[in-house]
């Protein structure tokens, strides 16, 4: 147990100091969020469209892509001289590595999430009717499915030549599921009446906020334990 | 013996087509669809039933005999979920007036091809043949967590989809019955016939390459 700690933590460090000095992440996570809620928000002036729900969409959508591309750097920097071997060669195991590259890209999604959500809250008027503390919930549920199955396919996409269009057909793929509640809870946290969304099959397949919630937490379970377990596969020969 | 079963799941399909058609409508007569739509379901989640198999198979025995058979099951898995999605277009389209719209069948039925698709293009993706059964099977494994709620889906929620569909008649249970027996044995004969080439293939490669 205490070798597993200390794995994950000495990676973990790594990473962070490594992503502090050379910057190269981050700030075009942010930039390309920025540039994605900015297209939104001129598209959304048209006609009669629900300015919040637009926003929410925005959110998401900014979320997916900027997660792409914190994932695709998290093992292609590995790549490099063979770090990766390096790395399953230190008496740790395969599991630990798994857990800290997800910790990295938590945090560096949780930095992004707090850069660009009262961004949008700004851009799209958002009125915070479900609270701020749902707000966190959603976005932490959220931010634990994109990264547990983004980092998992990350390590996979690198035998591959074509790494970062693989990687987020993948992901998009394999989150659409979750997308389903994960919407319906941040419509219901900005004060979206369920009735008005009557036709789009969000309320027949989550119900309410305390189901949407549950389904998100069973996917986050599920996802980071068969990612963690399978983890070895993906990475040893 | 292969060649015999094709031929009769093709003379099953022909047949149970007839007979679907001749025992009178369900409804109206863009609910006929029924007789192809729910057979082509069934046979699309069992092919990703399949995979999740192989891929345990393949991660726990290493055998590439399981990789080729996951490849057989995504590849006719894939057609029958095309076909699941167009049939139920075009029901949408005579019904609602519009092809495509978020109903939770819908939106389930939509993951499913998308994960197929997503799987095939893995599969293309990656060139030595033992890292991509190993990485196929992981993702075989992470997007079967996916399938239950598809199915499950499809049986709880409401919504304007239509669910079990009530026949009026025996003759037209019968040919409900016979449909999905002959697109699941023309499914089951098709990933047989795909498992064979896949093998033969990869034996002349390396029959040329060594």
């Amino acid at each position: 147990m205490n070798s597993l700690y200390h794995g994950i933590k000495a990676i973990f460090v790594k990473d962070l100091v490594l992503e502090l000095r050379a910057k190269e992440v981050l700030p075009s996570m942010v930039v390309l969020g920025m540039l994605i809620v900015l297209v939104l928000r001129l598209v959304s002036q048209v006609g009669d469209l629900n300015l919040g729900a637009m926003g929410v969409g925005a959110l998401w959508i900014a979320f997916l892509f900027a997660a792409l591309l914190a994932q695709e750097r998290s093992f292609a920097a590995e790549q490099h001289q063979d770090c990766i071997n390096g790395l399953l060669l230190a008496p740790i195991d395969a599991g630990a590595i798994y857990l800290a590259k997800l910790l990295v890209n938590i945090v560096m999604l949780g930095i992004f999430e707090v850069i660009i959500v009262p961004l949008v809250i700004l851009a799209f008027d958002l009125n915070l009717a479900g609270g701020f503390g749902r707000l966190i919930l959603v976005l932490l549920l959220g931010n634990l499915a994109i990264s547990s199955v983004g980092t998992l396919f990350s390590a996979m996409v690198q035998v591959s030549r074509v790494r970062g269009s693989l990687l987020s057909i993948l992901v998009f793929a394999i989150l659409l599921p979750m997308m389903v509640p994960a919407t319906f809870a941040l419509l219901i946290t900005f004060g979206i009446n369920p009735d008005d969304m009557a036709g789009t099959g969000m309320v027949a397949l989550t119900g309410n906020f305390r189901t949407a919630v549950g389904f998100l937490v069973a996917f986050d379970a599920i996802f980071i334990t068969a990612s963690w377990l399978l983890f070895g596969f993906v990475v040893q020969e | 013996m292969r060649r015999y079963f094709l031929c009769l799941s093709l003379i099953l399909l022909v047949g149970a087509a007839w007979l679907a058609l001749s025992v009178g409508q369900v409804d109206e007569v863009v609910r006929n669809i029924v007789y192809f739509h729910v057979p082509s379901s069934i046979s699309a989640l069992s092919c990703f039933t399949l995979i999740l198999i192989c891929s345990i198979g393949f991660l726990a025995s290493k055998k590439s005999a399981w990789d080729y058979l996951a490849t057989a099951a995504a590849e006719v898995g894939l057609v029958c979920a095309t076909i699941l999605n167009i049939t139920g277009m075009i029901f949408s389209h005579q019904q609602w007036g519009v092809w495509w719209t978020p109903e939770p069948k819908l939106i389930t039925s939509a993951i499913l091809w998308f994960l197929y698709v997503a799987y095939l293009i893995l599969r293309s993706g990656i060139a030595t043949a033992r890292r991509r059964g190993q990485l196929c099977a992981v993702f075989g494994i992470i997007a079967f967590i996916d399938v239950p709620l598809v199915f499950i889906s499809a049986r709880v929620t409401r919504g304007n989809h239509p669910g079990n569909v009530g026949f009026a008649s025996g003759g037209q249970w019968a040919a409900f019955g016979l449909n999905i027996l002959a697109v699941a044995l023309l499914s089951a004969m098709l990933i047989w016939l795909r498992y064979d080439i896949l093998k033969g293939k990869s034996q002349m490669e390396q029959q040329l390459f060594s």
